[in-house]
């Protein structure tokens, strides 16, 4: 028996050899069937750049918005989940109250996945360090540093707001909030980056921080994966 | 402190150690013995630092370990007002008065009460004379309930009977500055923001979810009243916590089994199947007929199935069968965004079969409905939520009886206990 950190009954965790050989730390499921459910699992069809809104194989409507901009060179972006009730409900409590305890929630939805994704470098979204300060915990790096070797290559710029404040309009006309740290050594020219967030909204963050990355490096592959957009 | 009788018997958080006390301002550890003293839970998450923090009542701001829980003592006065400025004149049947008599009387004996009262008795007109009494001592009260739709229901029920009090109305989504309140109305969550501040708590639908035999809904109810103040508790479905402490003579009890109308709870029937309710998308012929006879009767019928998910299998499987043909059928659960249209709908008789989960199990009533509980034996039914489902049923005057259906393949313990409550009631 095992309290599901959701809705905090009891129930038995299913435990499989797929579960226990691809990812060690997880012995245990930490979210009921019942907690499960109530996430929307992004269908088939869906934006073949972004994983949004769309039929097979065509493009969402903030990608048509981002190809006036990039015209072919659009971020691909992985995602598992569709933004319902469930998700919100789950990021007000991680990201607003601080309740650091439902990365793990964060991570059992999204660790099968993200694993199929082989890139040299994984790099997280950072978060600014008044937020950190303020949480006590940084809520994208804690999501996956229990998953992933990562790469901390960007900074926030301090001074700005979050986006999961604002508006959409807001959010869009946003300006460029990443820098690229002094002093890395990898090699990341011609390797292949993964970035890493909780949400894809509108685009715009993880926009700004492949912009940042590829001015750094020109020749690098970059990618995206969110659990939910 | 600015204004500090707008905070008088409420506590909050600080995490600044140099906090100055006084007589009125006194701060403790927010987390005493892995325990949070806000609400009561047993403490077990950590944050990176190290240090635990409690998830139980985390919506009313993060306590970690190392914060004071700063508590304001300062006693809140009120003038005294002739009749307690109930300005209600409607009357009570017998009943309701020997209870509300009781009230008053126990108010000022300091005694802690149980109203055991089936829905629809008219719980709350029962109050109107004790919360009177205690604004006519130039004293506060308080409401809470577990959920935010009952808050709202019952605001502006009081706000007509005491039109001349100030009340406070506080829930998690409504945000606005403390006040100093002679009558608050909030739900039991934020009850966790007071500390030593009425003498007299009601607390409506004890038994609800989620606060169901729950520690910290108990925690915060001890915290919220003075040393001499006094609980009132108000349910259906009384919890076998309270009915320990009524044993313990801890706590009165007052029992109104007769509805307004005076009617009975509809009994209901259980009834076995032995084969799955819905199999490859259709449901069970002897369901379909059960259903088919309350149809035929001319009843509405509400259909409870445990799962959302199940609810648009039902609904398609009862709209592609001929023989409801010219019945209106529709779905409706908790996050259904049409959900108030739905449920209007049926209310006026434009839908005659309703498909929902257990969402509309209080709160909501209808007239004329018969129920059928399909599944009755899922885990998701307490015997609490039986009672309350069975509840909907018979609630007009000139149709006080009518179906209560419990569908179930395995004979559970909630569906035994269920069932003997309202034979019980009903005696
Ligand atoms: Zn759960
Ligand atoms: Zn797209
Ligand atoms: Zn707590």
């Amino acid at each position: 028996m095992k309290k599901c950190l959701l809705c905090g009954q009891d129930f038995i965790p299913a435990t499989s050899f797929l579960r226990i050989f691809s990812f060690k730390k997880f012995h245990e499921q930490c979210l009921c069937q019942h907690c499960l459910a109530k996430f929307a699992p992004i269908s088939r069809e869906h934006c073949e750049i972004c994983y949004g809104k769309a039929a097979a194989n065509e493009r969402c409507l903030d990608c048509l918005e981002w190809q006036k901009i990039y015209g072919h060179n659009l971020l691909r972006n992985h995602a598992i989940y569709r933004y319902n009730d469930a998700f919100h409900e789950i990021m007000v409590n991680y990201k607003r109250y601080g309740d650091y305890v439902l990365r793990e929630v964060l991570q059992e939805l999204c660790f099968e996945q993200l694993k199929k994704i082989k890139v040299d470098f994984y790099v997280p979204i950072p978060t600014s360090l008044e937020h950190i300060a303020k949480r006590q915990f940084d809520t994208v790096a804690a999501i996956y540093s229990q998953l992933v070797p990562l790469s901390f290559f960007l900074a926030k710029k301090e001074g700005q707001g979050a986006q999961g404040e604002r508006t959409r309009s807001e959010r869009l006309e946003s300006k460029q909030s990443f820098l690229v740290k002094e002093g890395i050594k990898a090699d990341v020219n011609k390797h292949s980056v993964l970035l890493l967030d909780d949400i894809y909204t509108t685009g715009r963050t993880l926009y700004y921080a492949r912009d940042a990355l590829q001015t750094a490096f020109p020749q690098a592959k970059i990618s995206s994966f969110t659990i939910c957009r | 402190m600015e204004n500090s009788s707008c905070l008088a018997g409420r506590q909050w958080i600080s995490s600044q150690e140099d906090f100055s006390t006084n007589e009125v301002l006194t701060k403790i550890s927010a987390i005493q013995q892995s325990h949070c003293m806000r609400c009561g839970a047993r403490v077990y998450a950590k944050l990176p630092n190290g240090k635990f923090y409690c998830r139980d009542c985390i919506e009313l701001g993060r306590i970690v370990e190392g914060d004071l829980l700063v508590r304001n003592l300062e006693l809140a006065e009120f003038s005294r007002m002739k009749n307690g400025g109930l300005t209600w004149h409607g009357s009570l049947t017998k009943r309701q008065s020997a209870v509300s008599c009781e009230l008053v009387k126990n108010f000022n004996q300091r005694a802690d009460t149980l109203v055991h009262a089936v829905t629809g008795a008219g719980k709350t007109e029962m109050l109107f004379a004790a919360i009177a009494e205690c604004i006519a001592q130039g004293k506060r009260s308080c409401i809470a309930t577990p959920r935010i739709d009952v808050v709202n229901e019952l605001y502006p029920r009081f706000k007509a009977a005491f039109n001349t009090i100030k009340i406070g109305k506080y829930h998690g989504k409504e945000h606005h500055e403390p006040r100093l309140d002679q009558l608050t109305i909030c739900t039991t969550h934020q009850l966790m923001k007071f500390y030593h501040a009425f003498d007299l708590l009601v607390i409506d639908e004890v038994d609800s979810f989620p606060y169901v035999e729950n520690t910290q809904l108990h925690f915060a109810a001890k915290n919220a009243v003075k040393e001499d103040g006094v609980r009132i508790y108000l349910t259906a479905t009384p919890t076998n916590d309270l009915l320990e402490k009524v044993k313990e003579k801890q706590l009165k009890i007052l029992r109104l089994n007769r509805r307004f109308h005076g009617g009975l709870l509809p009994v209901p029937r259980a009834l076995f199947f032995y084969r799955p309710f819905l199999l490859k998308q259709k449901i069970n012929p002897r369901l379909l007929k059960e259903i088919n006879a309350v149809i035929k009767s001319g009843h509405q019928l509400l259909l409870f199935v445990p799962r959302i998910e199940q609810i648009p299998i039902y609904v398609s499987a009862l709209k592609n069968d001929a023989q409801f043909s010219s019945v209106i059928v529709e779905g409706v659960h908790a996050m259904d965004k049409n959900r108030l249209a739905k449920v209007e709908n049926f209310r006026q008789g434009k839908s005659q079969l309703l498909v929902t989960t257990t969402i509309l199990e209080r709160g909501v009533t209808f007239k004329h409905v018969w129920v059928i509980v399909v599944q009755a034996d899922d885990e998701i039914y307490t015997s609490a939520s039986l009672v309350q489902i069975a509840g909907r049923v018979g609630r007009a005057k000139d149709d006080p009886d009518g179906l209560v259906l419990f569908c179930y393949r395995k004979y559970t313990q909630n569906i035994r206990n269920a069932l003997k409550q309202i034979r019980e009631m009903n005696k």
